[in-house]
């Protein structure tokens, strides 16, 4: 049973750039309401804004739920208190990296991707069709993708504001 | 202008790709490719909020040293640019700090570049009615559904290409080709796309709800401005079938783009319609001249 | 000045309000060196009996003859003191206040050793100007004994009987056909389920028969000049196209007209005819002919009407009416409007799914004198409701719409689960709340009683939005607190608990009254706790809804609260002029004119003198604003109490070594 309240997590929340405001919220339920993540995860939006207000946010950082939300948006849309679950979340997220926990597999990749070819993917797929042919961007003529022209520039200056390799 | 592909267009999504610079530059949109692009940072807001401020700004800075505006065809994409640009003027210590990085490539934002999405070229730099006119024949009236996706039409206090009332662009452009538009519950919902790194369970649970209500509605096809959304409508029917255990989630999907390219008499081979997931052929048939 | 200047200075200690900031002791020290000053002290709470007293007894036994008050705002006890100088045979006007509480150890609670430096200063720049002050005489000039209200709801009913029964004459405006107002759409008042019309109706009886009220309705304020005691309203009487003296309000010509037209008292459900009484009870039972809708107006035809009055009471060239009276006291009372749910949140889907609709809608449903007869039925399809949602705080408790809270949602909420469930028995109802405030008496109570109830459960979960199916059915999930399930419901009516907005026409009244209004665009009240319904404008009161969202009871005691405001001013039968008037030397004077354009109360005339032009102000009008004393560019204007003189060396002191 958690007993002491981690204010830590909250300043680090409001840290993060955004419109976050955590404090504003009344519980109304509308974002839980409307979300699309809730409709088919455990995912809450409301409950992520409470246990941050609350300094329990912990405990949702660990379990990775977070990382349900579908970014759609309509939490921060239609949120009587401009809360901004969706922002709330995002920082959680940010907050939940910097302190060592691991979003899932797929973003791992693409963040690293990023810094290493400045896309999440390292290079363009070849997609089997309907009619079971190949393609690629190269059969099918288009231009080569414009990458960072100086990928090491780039990966120093978004080290700049902390956009690390994650392992 | 230039077009900014971002991640998913120019490494998946070829049709999209394709098809717009087919139409494009037949309507008078010249687009340029970008001297030097990277990803706009929305799939990655939760690693780093900030890279999705200082990659967006980096684009719009480039795109303004080559004197150019931006159409950014993936609405996550053009959602990144516009909240940059919108953070960006409200708050100037971020301007600074941004700008300071940027100075290091040599490059500087300011704000000048506009942002478009295509169906606000389409809609607002082309015309509805220059598009009645330069396609050469209207596709007939069959019953479409447009999906407009979420980062089209919200957060709408920055101001989105589409509005949570009344037509859609997208609706009427569709319309200016010949097809029929009608109304459908959860129009304005999410396709799920964003779910998947967590759970493609509940990303594909997530599509074949929508994808139910475009069966419901009795529509002969969809149509989308947003490659995301288009992966998941039209590139996971069969996930859905599966997952759901629903076998009518079917319905062919496809690209305005490609849509507007058949009405103007572009080959199908040129708009990249051999490579739609869902079962296309029969509403193809119908709609070829 | 004949005679030499002799202040008193008294600080006060408020407690621990000044007191705990600023060292009182060491600012009387100083306050004692001043020049003229002949005693300074100090007192835990200058505003009581006592403290007022120590003022009193020094002008009387050492012959002060101007008077320093170093305390809080002004705006609280300057009233008080200039009385406790009227009670010691001094002036009242030869006071002058130092405000140490909110400008000084309020705002610099952490620096008490600035602050007190600082009350020293205020407390000389005070003395300087005192020694300055003039004794001014206020004049009194009659009041007319005639009072208006405008808006015929509960709110100007309740407000225009407690005048008249007072003994006073009173107008009533309403711009609608008939009184009553929104209460009039009432089926049942909660918590009691009174009959609304049945308690309403003999008020408004009442009203058309009380020997002391001018009954004006279908009529509007277009203009308003004057000012308390003496106001002078225009107000426009519609055309009925009726003659109300010969109309019987048989309604003979109401069952013959052959055209229909949506009916506004049931907001759009049901439909009117062209020539219609609002409702059965409407008061004054007289028709009104809708011109913009009538067939002999738009084509020349028709005529029914007219053909089958027995009394020959249809007057097609009847004209608008401009009635000019004087009064002296007007009250506000233009009651409410829902918030545009339609516009401005169309993801409820109002206005587009017929079986999405209002609270107010389903009173008039629900009526007996409304479109269905009092059966409770969907729009779309004239069936029963088996399924029925309702959704509270619509629109209100929220920064993107309206940031209060609406007050009678909850309980209005909780009566319309009652009339659904009493009228369907096999009915089922899910209320979707966010918080139950069920503040008033007896509102706990109903609240318990319809929450025991089998058939009505209460969700805490505000829903987002609300689909309607490809088959037409209307959906929508919404998270229950209480039962921690995300649910999805399918009501086949949905009745949304909407918000409050001040009626449309309170925005063109306001501009022509000067009535000041709140962020919240309802009108101001001079103070939220203690002062009502009075607002900025003397002698303009407010009442009901107008001055924000609240339910019957409320308005009622809050309209006999302005009634007495309005009668205890007719009582007295005058008004005092205000003490800070504006002064023209005409000498001065060259005949600009910027005075008389600035001037808000049209205090100001230009008249002939010598050849040329001069301004006069007219006393008994001004009301001390200032802005023509600022504006004069010769230095002729000034104003009593706050002449250069006085003023300049409060700023000598204030400016000293800066």
């Amino acid at each position: 049973m958690q007993t002491c309240a981690q204010t830590d997590i909250l300043d680090a929340v409001r840290k993060v750039i955004g419109d976050q405001r955590p404090e504003a919220c009344y519980q109304c339920m509308k974002c839980t309401s409307g979300c699309p993540a809730a409709k088919v995860t455990d995912y809450r939006p409301h409950l992520m804004v409470i246990l941050t207000k609350a300094g329990l946010a912990e405990e949702v950082m660990q379990s990775g739920i977070i990382w349900a939300c579908s970014m759609c948006l309509k939490c921060k849309e239609y949120c009587p208190q401009d809360v901004a679950p969706f922002d709330v979340v995002t920082a959680l997220k940010n907050v939940a990296i910097s302190r060592g926990y691991k979003p899932p597999e797929m973003l791992v990749g693409m963040a690293n991707s990023v810094l290493d070819y400045g896309y999440i993917m390292d290079k363009p797929m070849t997609i089997t069709t309907t009619e079971f042919e190949e393609v690629s961007r190269e059969s099918l003529g288009l231009p080569d993708i414009a990458h960072p022209k100086d990928m090491e520039k780039f990966k120093k200056l978004v080290s700049n504001f902390g956009y690390r390799r994650l392992s | 202008m230039y077009i900014f592909l971002g991640c998913t267009t120019p490494m998946k999504q070829y049709a999209y790709e394709l098809s717009l610079r087919a139409v494009f530059p037949r309507l008078g949109i010249e687009i340029v490719d970008m001297p030097d692009s990277n990803c706009c940072g929305t799939p990655l807001m939760g690693v780093n909020r900030f890279y999705n401020v200082y990659a967006p700004a980096r684009l719009m800075a480039i795109a303004e040293a080559g004197g150019l505006d931006i159409v950014a065809p993936c609405n996550g994409c053009h959602l990144a640019l516009s909240e940059a640009a919108f953070m960006l003027r409200e708050k100037k210590n971020l301007l600074e700090q941004v700008n300071a990085l940027l100075k290091e490539e040599g490059l500087k934002y300011t704000g000048k570049v506009k942002v478009y999405h295509p169906v606000e070229v389409l809609y607002g730099l082309v015309g509805v009615e220059k598009i009645s006119s330069a396609i050469s024949y209207k596709l007939p009236p069959l019953k479409f559904a447009c999906h407009p996706g979420c980062h089209l039409v919200r957060p709408s206090h920055i101001g989105r290409p589409e509005q949570r009332d009344g037509k859609l662009k997208l609706e009427a452009l569709t319309e200016a080709i010949g097809l029929q538009t009608r109304d459908h519950p959860e129009k304005y919902e999410c396709c799920g796309a964003a779910m998947i790194p967590y759970s493609t369970d509940a990303a594909i649970k997530t599509v074949a709800m929508r994808i139910k209500k475009f069966v419901e509605g009795g529509f002969d096809g969809v149509t989308t401005l947003c490659p995301y959304c288009f992966d998941m409508i039209d590139g996971k029917q069969d996930a859905a079938k599966t997952i759901t255990g629903d076998r009518s989630l079917s319905i062919p999907t496809f690209y305005y783009t490609q849509l507007l390219g058949l009405a103007m008499g572009i080959s199908e081979r040129e708009l990249g319609l051999n490579l739609n997931m869902s079962p296309v052929g029969s509403v193809l048939e119908k709609l070829r001249r | 000045m004949a005679e030499e200047p002799k202040v008193g200075v008294y600080i006060c200690h408020c407690g621990v309000n000044i007191a705990g900031v600023v060292n009182v002791k060491e600012v009387v020290d100083y306050a004692s060196t001043l020049p003229n000053v002949v005693i300074a002290k100090d007192y835990p709470f200058m505003c009581s009996d006592p403290g007022q007293n120590l003022i009193i007894e020094d002008i009387k036994t050492k012959g002060l003859n101007r008077v320093v008050v170093a305390s809080c705002s002004p705006r609280m006890h300057e009233p008080t003191f200039r009385k406790a100088l009227e009670r010691a045979g001094l002036n009242p006007y030869l006071l002058e206040m130092a405000n140490i509480r909110e400008h000084c150890s309020w705002v610099h609670e952490k620096q008490p050793r600035e602050a007190t430096e600082k009350a020293k200063e205020l407390v000389e720049a005070a003395v300087a100007k005192a020694r300055m002050l003039k004794p001014i005489e206020t004049v009194k000039m009659p009041a007319v004994k005639r009072a208006l209200v405008i808006g015929g709801g509960v709110a100007g009913i309740r407000a225009a009987l407690d005048i008249a029964n007072s003994g006073f004459e009173v107008y009533l405006v309403e711009k609608r056909p008939s009184i009553g107002g929104n209460m009039a759409r009432l089926d049942k008042t909660f918590p009691t389920l009174d009959c609304s019309q049945c308690i309403l109706t003999p008020l408004m009886v009442e009203v058309a028969q009380h020997p002391n009220i001018k009954l004006l309705t279908y009529s509007e304020v277009i203009s308003v000049e004057g000012s308390v005691g003496n106001f002078t309203v225009k107000i426009l009487k519609k055309p009925r196209y009726v003659n109300e003296d010969l109309c019987t309000g048989c309604g003979i010509c109401e069952q013959k007209c052959p055209y229909t037209v949506p009916s506004e008292f049931n907001l759009g459900l049901g439909k009117r005819k062209v020539i219609y009484f609002e409702f059965p009870q409407a008061v004054p039972l007289k028709p009104v002919l809708d011109r913009d809708n009538c067939v002999y107006f738009k084509k020349g035809t028709c005529r029914a009407c007219e053909r089958f009055c027995p009394a020959k009471a249809i007057d097609f060239n009847q004209q608008p009416k401009e009635i000019t009276i004087n009064v002296g006291a007007i009250i506000l009372a233009t009651g409410y409007a829902l918030y545009d749910v339609k516009t401005k949140m169309p993801e409820y889907r109002y206005g587009l799914s017929k079986n999405v609709i209002t609270g107010l809608e389903l009173e008039r449903l629900t009526s007996a004198t409304g479109p269905t007869k009092g059966a409770i039925l969907r729009p779309s399809d004239n069936k029963e409701p088996k399924n029925v949602a309702i959704i509270l705080c619509v629109g209100s408790r929220d920064e993107k719409h309206l940031d209060y809270c609406c007050r009678f949602g909850c309980v209005a909420g909780i009566k319309h689960a009652y009339y659904i469930v009493s009228h369907i028995p096999d009915a089922k109802v899910t209320i979707c709340y966010t918080d139950i405030r069920a503040f008033g008496k007896g509102y706990e109570d109903f609240y318990a009683r319809i929450r025991s109830l089998d058939n009505v459960q209460f969700i805490r979960g505000r829903p987002m939005e609300i689909f309607e199916d490809t088959n037409g059915s209307l959906y929508f999930d919404v998270f229950d607190q209480n039962t921690n399930r995300l649910i999805r419901l399918n009501p086949d009516l949905v009745v949304l608990e909407t918000g409050v907005v001040p009626d449309p026409s309170f925005e063109q009244i306001a501009t022509v009254l000067k009535c000041s209004r709140g962020p919240d665009g309802f009108a101001l009240e001079l103070h939220p706790k203690l002062r009502p319904t009075e607002t900025s404008v003397d002698g303009v009161f407010i009442a009901g809804v107008v001055q924000g969202p609240k339910d019957i009871p409320d308005t009622v005691a809050q309209a006999g609260a302005a009634a007495a405001s309005a009668v205890s001013l007719l009582a007295k039968g005058e008004v005092e002029s205000v003490p800070n008037v504006a002064s023209v030397n005409q000498d001065l004077c060259s005949g600009c004119g910027v005075c008389e354009v600035v001037c808000p109360y049209t205090a100001i005339v230009l008249e002939a003198r010598n050849g040329g032009r001069v301004a006069k102000v007219e006393a008994a009008k001004c009301k001390g604003c200032g802005a023509c004393a600022a504006a004069c560019p010769s230095g002729a204007m000034t104003q009593l109490g706050f002449e250069d003189k006085q003023i300049i060396p409060q700023i000598e002191v204030l400016a000293r070594g800066r």
